[in-house]
């Protein structure tokens, strides 16, 4: 309130020939005291529209540091193989993007928003489509559950750098009809922020690794693939060996795969009439080298 | 100092990643039955007692095929325990991207973070020093399917969509 009462008294003070713009400086005074209390709105829920944002500067920011594994043709079966799995969830209208990084190490993320990013290194190590599946399948399930968003919103410094770009784009883009001033992209340089920030220095907790795993397999049935293909990726996982690969210590900062089977093995009896589904090894054979 | 030691060492045991963990030695986690097919009423071949040495042979659903001494059969994939590289975890943390299998560190920074360097070859300082990466952003969506063509390659394997309930808890 102070605010719109300052400005407005500066617009009473202003000579005649500044009235033309009156009506602007109530807007940008209206503006000042709105954003507080929207503010409080941006952290309860992000639009579609604003998660997308988020999670493509998110994207950019980790592109930033990681390249994309050069191949084009495998990048464009991982991203059939995920729109398939993705068209058969509840959040199916994503933006769906789907990267293979150019890196050895064994890993896979989801960002806010649809974008999903597996490792050139466990690509390599799957045996068919329906591992791959299983291992993209439970980076969408992350995604249909905003398991990201959870996690920045409940880290005080991420979720103010989050929330205050948000509060300022969402106030800009409904007062103008429309991001005609690109102010979306604060949403994205605040993603680029959270990744400078350590956002992929910590991963998500074991329960929502635990339910990703859950939905993940269910996901792969639905899309027609065998879900025990997830079971075998987690099943190889044990067997790399910490001296080795160096992978013990990726490991180690999450639910052990050996946790994590006996965590799936209470719901696989569920799946067990999927599991004739097809693999389908020889297309995947063709495509990773 | 023990990083700038440390950092590189993890580098290089990075390249030595190969196909060793493709090894084939598994035991029973609990006393099983080794089955001539991959079914549950298939015939039992011979009883397994709990931590049976056996090698895989293949995969077919929720079934392994093992060689367990002479005799060759399947044993259910849950039954199987391969060789456990993994310190268990930790609880606690929050927060970070999600990954399938980590990187980073859930606990104890000061350990996990030199750890972190080497599974990634990434320091924490090339995050933070990183610009982001718009051309490659604008690259990786050039590559997105849309239902339409993902319908079509899904059909062309032979690949049906079910309807499928979420199943366990908290879905």
């Amino acid at each position: 309130m102070k605010a719109l009462l300052a400005v407005l008294a500066l617009a009473a003070a202003a000579p005649a020939h500044a009235q033309l713009d009156f009506g602007r400086i109530i807007d940008l005074g209206r503006k000042a005291v709105e954003v507080a209390p929207r503010i409080q709105e941006a952290t309860k829920e992000y639009t579609v529209e604003e998660e997308v944002a988020l999670g493509e500067g998110i994207s950019a920011g980790f592109l930033g540091a990681i390249r994309l594994h050069p191949d084009e043709r495998l990048q464009r079966y991982v991203n059939r193989v995920g729109r398939w799995l993705a068209s058969q969830t509840e959040r199916a209208d994503l933006p769906w993007t789907f990267g293979v990084i150019d890196t050895e190490v064994i890993n896979a993320f989801a960002m806010p928003g649809g974008t999903v990013v597996v490792s050139h290194g466990l690509v390599k190590r799957l045996a068919s489509e329906s591992e791959l599946a299983g291992v993209l399948a439970h980076e969408i399930a992350h995604v249909l559950k905003k398991h990201q968003l959870s996690a920045i919103q409940s880290d005080a410094g991420w979720s103010a750098a989050a929330t205050g770009a948000k509060a300022v784009a969402a106030d800009q883009i409904g007062r103008r009809g429309g991001d005609v001033l690109g102010l979306k992209s604060q949403l994205a340089n605040a993603g680029v922020d959270l990744v400078k920030d350590g956002l992929f220095l910590r991963p998500l907790d074991r329960s929502m690794e635990y339910e990703a795993d859950r939905l993940g397999v269910v996901v792969a049935a639905r899309g027609g693939y065998d879900p025990y293909g997830f079971v075998a990726v987690l099943t190889m996982l044990a067997q790399v060996k910490p001296d080795e690969s160096g992978a013990s210590i990726t490991f180690s900062t999450h639910p052990a795969p050996a946790d994590r089977l006996a965590e799936l093995e209470k719901v696989m009896p569920e799946l067990e009439k999927y599991a004739r589904q097809p693999q389908v090894e020889g297309r995947f054979r063709q495509t990773v080298k | 100092m023990l990083m700038r030691f440390l950092v590189p060492l993890l580098v290089a045991c990075l390249s030595l990643i190969g196909d060793a963990f493709a090894q084939d030695a598994a035991s029973t986690n609990r006393a099983t039955e080794l089955r001539d097919r991959p079914a549950p009423d298939a015939r039992v071949v011979a009883p397994l007692a709990a931590d049976s040495p056996v090698k895989v042979l293949a995969r077919q659903g929720a079934w392994t095929q093992v060689e367990a001494g002479a005799q060759r059969g399947w044993v259910r994939a849950f039954h199987l325990r391969f060789q456990s590289t993994v310190e268990s975890s930790s609880s606690g943390g929050g927060g970070g991207i999600t990954s399938i299998f980590g990187f980073g560190s859930r606990e104890a920074p000061k350990t996990s973070k030199v750890a972190t360097l080497g599974i990634r070859g990434l320091t924490p300082e090339d995050f933070q020093n990183a610009s982001p990466d718009q051309a490659a952003l604008k690259k990786m969506q050039s590559w997105r399917a849309d239902k339409a063509s993902a319908e079509r390659f899904a059909r062309e394997a032979k690949l049906a969509p079910v309807a499928v309930a979420y199943v366990g808890s908290g879905s």
